[in-house]
């Protein structure tokens, strides 16, 4: 080999890295800029709607990835452990004191001060973006669980559809009745292998049964609690009594809604965002909305939904909090969201033109209004890991039946899980 | 390796004494020539792992500082009966997975290894698999197991072996059995190309002196093909175990680690707390144990299956 040749190699590679470095380095930030947004695919039409809106009109771009709902939290927390974090995100607001309490996210307080709607905002939005008084987000979309019921199935198997269940006694008999209608269809249904689903539609059974998981300030575990067990108990009666499709069994959430729209469910918990979906895309399903309810009577619901935060590495803080100012504005919150049958996240534009139309959507706010969230730092490893001991206790009570064991195993992880963070 | 096993002892030292000495110009063209795989086997292996051990020492969340804390990880792994579960959980699929991958692999090397008219089509046939990724292949399986809409359950319900439909991701035996199904398919391919290289690597005369003396297909196979083939069985096997040690994407695609938290590889437990409970550190610690736990397990396959070949 020649000396020279390879010297001439070495520099030749050596200017072309050099040549990669110059052009990745910032240009000046004079003209409009892009603002990557994320969020989690579940919100998608809105996000996208909304993203398209705002481009429409505004000099800014808002440029949306959608990311699937059950990989969301592993790739933000990934993307910011990278040092590449969008400049603006809408996140699930169970995480957003996890996030702020990591410093990854923008304290906000003075800015959101500022919006002269503030205090009619979501209470539970804005409760759970505190962390150690500061405020790290402000609502962007919401969720409130229902019970969602077919119709038409009620009306076959001779129930008054407009009498939905208001107890689980009434939800168990209409669920009989229903499941004698053919061998294909079950009175209700549920994702027995998805465990954030549960939380949002079996946490409500517990709450408004006057039970509950975790204590006041979400520092024990209370999962022996006796409504836990009733509630697990009613659940197995019906599993065990065929009431639900055996797909319960597998299903990680892929078929939360899916199963419903095949017209062969009676009953299931869902949320607001199936009220919109259903409408659009399965007109021919006649269904309603009541609410969550407690064993003796009672009601309650999971207040979810996602909030709108700028991470601490955003390249665009000001424009991003433009954006979310104007997601919040009157005219975005009636014209975008309720129009298109979302819940607003302001509680004086609750009650509008649109939702006076559909009665379920006014169900629906009013379920919002009293809904319940958990506060807790590790509410990922409690409630939504696929792995973690919320699931495995529902499906080892539910599917296997043992009951006080999947209870007491879940009340030793909660409990050490929840030290973690404690100490 | 082999070489300077059998070296005697003085030239050894011999060598060693000779690195004082200003190299020559020959020795320096041969460091040259290394230098790219020493500079890929340091950028890609040791730094990352020296930096693993790193991490394995603090609590090192994924987002927020970290913090020195010793042999923290390593306590909590000792006590971790998750991680043993999965240790245990991971060995058992691994004695389940590997027989049948391996004993199909050499039936059908020894198919496609007979001089027949489009052999080659075969090959490829069965090599096809290896060349999906895994990801898309679980879900290809998810659908082919789905109890509604899946074809294994319209077929075992047409041949009357089935009433009713059967949620094989539903319970452990069935999911377990889906998955080595699954698995096998995906990678038989691979060990028989491995064992189909090392039986066309026999000389064909040693065979026909065996045919002279009136050795029969059996006899051959059993004296001349298996003991020569050794060394190829032995890399094929430790393959396929680091393989099934290291399984995530189907129990990641398939089951999601279910039914009741049963089918959860070590490699799973790794994912899950590096990156769902964004504790790295301790996913870092589990890591070396695993990796650690894999160099000894090779090293024991290699030395009972690695001797020396003798003709």
């Amino acid at each position: 080999m020649k000396r020279l040749s390879r010297h001439a190699r070495i520099i030749a590679v050596l200017a072309i890295l050099l040549a990669t470095l110059a052009l990745s380095l910032p240009s000046s930030a004079q003209e409009p800029v892009t603002i990557a947004f994320w969020s989690r695919d579940s919100a998608a039409a809105l996000v996208q709607s909304l993203a398209d809106a705002w481009n429409a009109t505004h000099d800014n771009q808002i440029e949306v990835t959608l990311i699937p709902a059950a990989e969301y939290i592993t790739k933000l927390g990934t993307a910011i452990a990278a040092g590449e974090p969008p400049d603006l995100l809408a996140i699930d607001l169970i995480y957003v004191p996890q996030f702020a309490a990591a410093g990854q996210l923008t304290e906000i307080s003075e800015l959101a001060a500022g919006l002269p709607f503030f205090d009619t905002l979501s209470p539970s939005h804005i409760r759970l973006a505190t962390y150690e008084d500061g405020l790290y987000a402000l609502p962007f979309n919401a969720e409130a669980s229902v019970l969602l019921y077919n119709k038409d199935l009620f009306r076959q198997a001779g129930l008054d559809p407009e009498q939905p269940p208001t107890n689980w006694q009434e939800i168990y008999d209409a669920a009989v009745a229903i499941s004698a209608l053919g061998e294909d269809i079950d009175g209700f249904y549920f994702s027995g292998a998805c465990a954030g689903c549960n939380a949002f539609t079996f946490l409500p059974l517990i709450w408004a049964s006057g039970g509950d998981v975790l204590n006041e300030d979400a520092t024990e575990a209370t999962l022996t609690d006796p409504m836990v067990k009733a509630a697990l108990e009613f659940y197995r009666q019906m599993w065990t009594e065929g009431l639900m499709p055996e797909t319960a069994l597998v299903d990680a959430g892929a078929e939360f809604l899916s199963a419903f729209f095949s017209g062969k469910i009676g009953m299931m918990g869902s949320g607001a965002f199936s009220i919109s979906t259903l409408k659009n895309e399965h007109p021919e399903i006649d269904f309603g909305i009541t609410f969550l309810p407690g064993k003796e009577g009672g009601v309650s619901s999971f207040a979810g939904g996602d909030s709108i935060g700028i991470p601490a590495g955003s390249k665009y803080p000001e424009e991003a909090f433009e954006f979310i100012e104007w997601v919040l504005s009157d005219e975005v919150q009636l014209e975008m969201f309720a129009r298109t049958a979302s819940l607003p996240v302001r509680t004086d534009l609750a009650e509008n033109k649109y939702f006076e139309e559909d009665p379920r959507l006014i169900t629906n706010a009013q379920a919002m209004a009293l809904g319940r969230t958990p506060y807790s730092l590790v509410y990922n490893q409690l409630f939504n890991d696929s792995n973690g001991p919320w699931l495995a206790m529902i499906q080892q009570a539910v599917f296997d039946g043992q009951i006080d064991e999947a209870i007491a195993n879940a009340q030793q992880q909660f409990t050490e899980i929840m030290a973690q963070v404690q100490d | 390796m082999e070489t300077l096993r059998n070296r005697p002892a003085e030239t050894a030292v011999k060598m060693r004494n000779r690195a004082w000495r200003l190299p020559s110009r020959r020795q320096l063209a041969g460091l040259f020539f290394v230098l790219p795989a020493v500079t890929f086997t340091l950028l890609f292996f040791i730094i990352p792992l020296l930096m693993t051990i790193w991490m394995s020492l603090h609590d090192w969340p994924l987002i927020g500082t970290p913090s020195f804390i010793g042999s923290g990880n390593y306590d909590t792994l000792a006590a971790d009966r998750q991680f043993w579960t999965s240790l245990g959980f991971t060995i058992r699929y691994t004695l389940l997975v590997t027989p049948p991958i391996f004993i199909l692999a050499f039936v059908l090397a020894l198919l496609v290894n007979l001089p027949l008219r489009g052999v080659g089509l075969f090959r490829t046939a069965y090599f096809i698999p290896v060349v999906i990724g895994l990801g898309a292949s679980s879900l290809l399986w998810v659908w082919l197991l789905n109890d509604r809409v899946g074809p294994f359950n319209t077929i075992l319900r047409q041949l009357n072996l089935l009433q009713g439909s059967l949620v094989w991701l539903g319970s452990f035996d069935t999911a377990l059995f889906a998955i080595i199904v699954s698995v096998v398919w995906k990678t038989v391919g691979f060990t028989m190309v491995l064992l189909l290289t090392g039986m066309q690597a026999i000389p064909q005369e040693i065979y026909q002196a065996a045919m002279v003396d009136g050795a029969s297909y059996l006899g051959r196979l059993r004296h001349i093909t298996l003991p020569l083939l050794r060394p190829t069985i032995a890399l094929a096997l430790v393959l396929s175990v680091i393989g099934s040690f290291l399984a995530f994407d189907q129990f990641y695609i398939m089951t999601r680690g279910g039914p009741r938290n049963q089918t959860i590889t070590v490699v799973y437990w790794i994912f899950n707390n590096s990156f769902t409970y964004f504790k790295m550190g301790y996913g870092a610690a589990l890591s070396l144990v695993l990796m650690g736990f894999l160099v000894i397990l090779s090293m024991l396959q290699l030395r009972l299956l690695h001797r020396e070949i003798s003709y």
